[in-house]
């Protein structure tokens, strides 16, 4: 068999399967364009070339729900916005990731006492991954909120999920 | 024109609405006013807003071409009135002009300035959403910022902040 053996050593790698399927999910997180107030500049600025979200993967800033992994809820919610976002969410396809980004996001920040319209965190309609805290938070701050995020994905089992996970 | 100039003119022009004229403000800045800070201010009748506001716009002395702001306030939890405060502009004369009207709370009702300047129409939408005030004569009386279904008018200092919308907490 020498022949043949020698060819696929070059050829043919080993792995697990859920390794190879995270490997490729979690270099490959496209975030919506989405933002709601100053946090959504910030993260256009790691969108640029200076912090070139790229590098990980997820620069592909999808148009539409249906074909992003990753919410990045940048700004403050409020409740008539809360709803659409809740929609938005529901539309993408599974997996799918969310990152609450500053202090709004997480917890209705300033706007926690007197802000009548403004929800209190956004994981009080969809589920979050990440929370990232700041007001707004600095670029590498979202960078490192997304590699958090890698660091969960690759710890999904896929193949041998638990019972009633998705 | 200073304001008492133009309180002046409109006066002589015998324009109904007009109850008075604001004082300049105190020279001294460390005497605390609240009612007076910011531009000085003609004191209007609401139920006269629009023969006054047209007159504004088209007296060839006055010419104010230009609706800035139309907002209004509550000045006080157990006040009996709503501020709606108007300031207008010459483009030509250069100058300016505010306007206060006082709103019993138990009738906010007054005509709307659209007819006028339809710059004022999202304005009086807003002030209508967030104080609870009628604009009689309004094209398109809906809310403008908040949810069809909001209740109370958050800018009322009586304003109760909501426990739940649409079965999310807001503690």
């Amino acid at each position: 068999m020498g022949l043949l053996e020698e060819s696929l050593d070059d050829n043919v790698l080993t792995t697990k399967v859920d390794w190879l399927l995270n490997w490729a999910r979690l270099n490959s997180i496209w975030p919506m364009t989405f933002g709601l107030a100053c946090c959504a500049i910030e993260m256009m600025a790691v969108g640029a070339a200076h912090h070139d979200l790229d590098r990980f993967g997820a620069g592909a800033f999808r148009a539409s729900p249906r074909q992003a992994d990753l919410m990045i809820v940048a700004g403050t919610v409020n409740y008539k916005m809360g709803e659409r976002v809740k929609r938005l969410y529901d539309q993408m396809p599974f997996p799918k990731y969310v990152i609450a980004m500053g202090a709004c996001a997480t917890g209705g920040g300033p706007y926690f006492k007197y802000g009548y319209s403004v929800m209190k965190g956004v994981d009080r309609i969809i589920p979050v991954d990440v929370y990232i805290a700041g007001c707004p938070p600095r670029p590498e701050a979202l960078l490192e909120g997304l590699m958090k995020l890698q660091e969960k994905i690759k710890r999904t089992p896929v193949v041998r999920r638990p019972a009633n996970t998705i | 024109m200073e304001l008492q100039a133009i309180y002046d003119t409109l006066t002589a022009a015998k324009v109904a609405g007009l109850l008075g004229c604001d004082e300049p403000r105190p020279s001294n800045k460390k005497e605390k006013d609240p009612g007076r800070s910011g531009l000085p201010f003609l004191m209007v009748d609401p139920a006269e807003i629009v023969p006054l506001l047209t007159a504004c716009r088209d007296m060839p002395l006055l010419q104010f071409d230009l609706l800035i702001d139309l907002s209004a306030a509550d000045p006080a939890a157990d006040g009996e009135d709503l501020w709606v405060l108007i300031q207008l502009l010459s483009l030509k004369h250069r100058h300016r002009l505010a306007i206060k009207a006082c709103l019993p709370k138990s009738a906010l009702i007054m005509s709307s300035a659209t007819a006028v300047y339809r710059a004022a129409n999202w304005h009086e939408r807003e002030c209508s959403e967030m104080f609870g005030i009628t604009f009689e004569g309004h094209p398109d009386p809906r809310k403008i910022l908040l949810p069809d279904d909001w209740d109370g008018y958050p800018l009322r200092k009586d304003y109760e902040f909501p426990t739940e919308y649409h079965g999310i907490s807001c503690e």
